[in-house]
């Protein structure tokens, strides 16, 4: 999975400002992509790429259950974010929904990696290669009962007797 | 060895149990909104199925309602889209739904526990973060998102891996309680423990200063659970949770046998061990104010604004994000808390928009007038708050201080009805998050207690309301 980063050298991205209060009325995922990180970012839309990973900084994602945060991020086009620690509901949305992959990471590959640098993320290996820099780190493997989900394409289609 | 209360509430529930994968968790109560549940109706009715316990689950709007006169129109089209939906899935499915129109309707977790819907030894689930208020009923209850709205609506159940359990004893006593409430001791704890401090764990708050509180003191704790990043915050239920949920409409008909199990049953072990403490002191805790842009950027009314140095104890993120949030609020380090002038004053949400809290904000403005540079409402966490509060009079003592005086929903919590924030508005809030644009896009939120936001409204900036006679 091959992308280039978006860094946000910060901690407590909350999901308001993922996904503003106001846009929650959206129905279409497309238009409400239109709107994702606005709070934070008013250019994300215009600079985000299909692929591209967020990176960011401790309990990304805090705040309220609303799934619109991930699914906005999804659909405009981010695969991944990485983070030195995740909100837990958040996280659960990410991996249930199948919308996106919350990768934990170290101080170390926080600090390594900077904005627009290119990396590919091999979750088989967990093992993040920056391209641009040359470097590789490793990700914090998903628990097995997270990459269970995240292998059969989310929780409605998680079946604990076959996966 | 004894179990903690959240153990027995999870072994209770156990559908499905293996090694070394999540649990199938039972769910006895769904509640459900107009913001987090069209695509998990849609997701049903692609998949041809149905509500497995419409019983089980319950409706109402709160989010984006207006909170103006209910017999006007909704002016905004995507609002009323939304709330023509969830009447339109209520009905389809088969759920009991309380419109805008219902004497019931309110804030979903303001109406749970008066409806008697809430009750002790339950697990509870709701599209929405704050459904950690419930807890203080002894119930496990936490907030999901839309896929996980879905499955329960369809299989009544969710797969979930165990949090792990963390006590905060709160100790002593509030030397003034009228002054020094519920929201300055969960606002003290966030300060303490961080937005992360309690990611991954179910909270249980015990100790005097909790036993001490009310009922509707204790959902505002647990309200504020999620803002330390927990799942959920729990109380053990007593007397005082038995007495409240006595005789209301939904109140099971075997509720006194229901309340002997619960007496024996619902309690953390003595020799139980939580895989995480803290202890909080309130002999000499005092108003807090949050000053920053997450719950955790708190400080007492008495100190000054700090600096992000100050804040940020050598983290360097910490640095920036205290930097940011000063930036964003307008502040400089070294501001006396007091000096701080305010624009609106909005006394409402899940957190503090109970009778109590009404009772208690109205002590603060009797027979005195908002200040002329302030613009002030307040909005009843429910319709039967709002009677309630009418009953006794406390609209008069609202409106003649030249408060404006609603109706129910969650208002100016989350910028996503008509009761938003001009860009640079200072506001004093009950509510619960201070995030950047949290209550409209620019709008500034400093987090405080009812009675510290009717003084600040009524003086035109923070004052410390422990000098205030409020008996």
């Amino acid at each position: 999975m091959k992308g280039n980063i978006i860094k946000y050298a910060q901690d407590n991205i909350d999901t308001d400002v993922i996904i503003p209060g106001e846009y929650l009325k959206i129905h279409d995922y497309a238009e409400l992509a239109t709107h994702a990180m606005e709070g934070l970012d008013p250019d994300f839309h215009s600079k985000v790429k299909e692929g591209d990973f967020i990176l960011s900084g401790k309990n990304f994602g805090c705040g309220s259950s609303r799934e619109h945060a991930p699914i906005a991020l999804s659909h405009s086009g981010i695969n991944a974010v990485l983070a030195l620690s995740f909100a837990r509901i958040f996280y659960r949305n990410s991996v249930d929904g199948a919308f996106l992959l919350p990768i934990e990471i170290d101080e170390d590959t926080y600090d390594g990696i900077s904005e627009g640098d290119e990396i590919d993320i091999d979750i088989s290996t967990n093992e993040i290669k920056n391209i641009t820099k040359n470097q590789t780190y490793k990700m914090k493997p998903f628990s097995d009962i997270i990459e269970k989900i995240i292998s059969a394409g989310g929780i409605f289609k998680y079946n604990p007797d076959q996966n | 060895m004894g179990k903690t209360l959240f153990e027995k509430l999870w072994a209770s529930h156990i559908v499905v149990e293996k090694q070394d994968a999540p649990s199938l968790i039972y769910v006895d109560r769904h509640l459900v909104h107009e913001v987090t549940s069209p695509q998990a109706f849609d997701g049903l009715r692609i998949n041809n199925r149905k509500v497995r316990r419409p019983d089980l689950t319950i409706a109402t709007m709160d989010h984006n309602v207006p909170t103006n006169d209910r017999s006007l129109p909704i002016l905004d089209q995507t609002s009323a889209i939304q709330i023509q939906t969830l009447e339109k899935n209520c009905k389809d499915f088969g759920i009991k739904l309380f419109d805008i129109n219902s004497p019931n309707q309110g804030i979903v977790h303001v109406i749970g526990p008066q409806l008697g819907i809430t009750l002790p030894g339950s697990t509870i689930v709701c599209g929405d973060s704050h459904t950690s208020t419930h807890g203080a009923f002894g119930a496990l209850a936490f907030g999901i998102g839309t896929s996980d709205v879905e499955h329960v609506l369809a299989s009544q159940t969710l797969w979930l891996e165990k949090p792990k359990s963390f006590e905060i004893r709160v100790e002593g006593k509030r030397k003034n309680p009228h002054a020094v409430t519920a929201k300055d001791i969960v606002l003290s704890i966030i300060k303490n423990i961080g937005t992360g401090g309690g990611t991954g764990t179910v909270i249980e708050y015990c100790g005097e200063g909790i036993t001490d509180l009310s009922m509707e003191q204790r959902m505002t704790i647990c309200n504020m659970s999620i803002e330390a990043g927990a799942r959920a915050g729990l109380v053990a239920p007593d007397e005082k949770t038995f007495d409240y949920l006595r005789g209301r409409e939904y109140t099971p008909k075997n509720y006194e046998s229901l309340v002997d199990s619960w007496r024996d049953e619902l309690k953390t072990d003595g020799d139980a061990k939580f895989e995480k403490q803290f202890i909080l002191h309130i002999d000499d805790i005092v108003p807090q104010v949050s000053w920053g842009t997450n719950p955790g950027m708190t400080c007492d009314v008495t100190e000054l604004v700090p600096s992000p140095d100050e804040f940020s104890k050598g983290d360097l993120n910490q640095k920036k994000g205290a930097q940011k949030a000063l930036d964003y609020m307008d502040l400089k380090p070294g501001t006396p808390i007091v000096d701080i002038q305010i624009d609106r004053v909005f006394i409402g949400s899940c957190t503090n928009a109970r009778l109590e809290d009404l009772i208690e904000a109205s002590k603060v403005i009797r027979g005195q007038k908002v200040s002329s540079t302030v613009k002030a409402m307040v909005v009843p966490g429910s319709q039967m708050v709002k009677k309630q509060a009418e009953d006794i009079g406390l609209d008069k003592i609202f409106i003649d201080a030249n408060f404006e005086w609603r109706e129910a929903g969650c208002s100016m919590c989350l910028g996503m009805n008509p009761d938003i924030l001009s860009p640079g508005e200072r506001c004093a809030s009950t509510s619960n998050r201070n995030f950047e644009g949290r209550q409209g896009t620019g709008g500034r939120t400093h987090l405080v207690s009812p009675v510290m936001a009717a003084a600040a409204a009524i003086k035109g900036h923070f004052v410390d309301v422990r000098e205030w006679d409020l008996n």
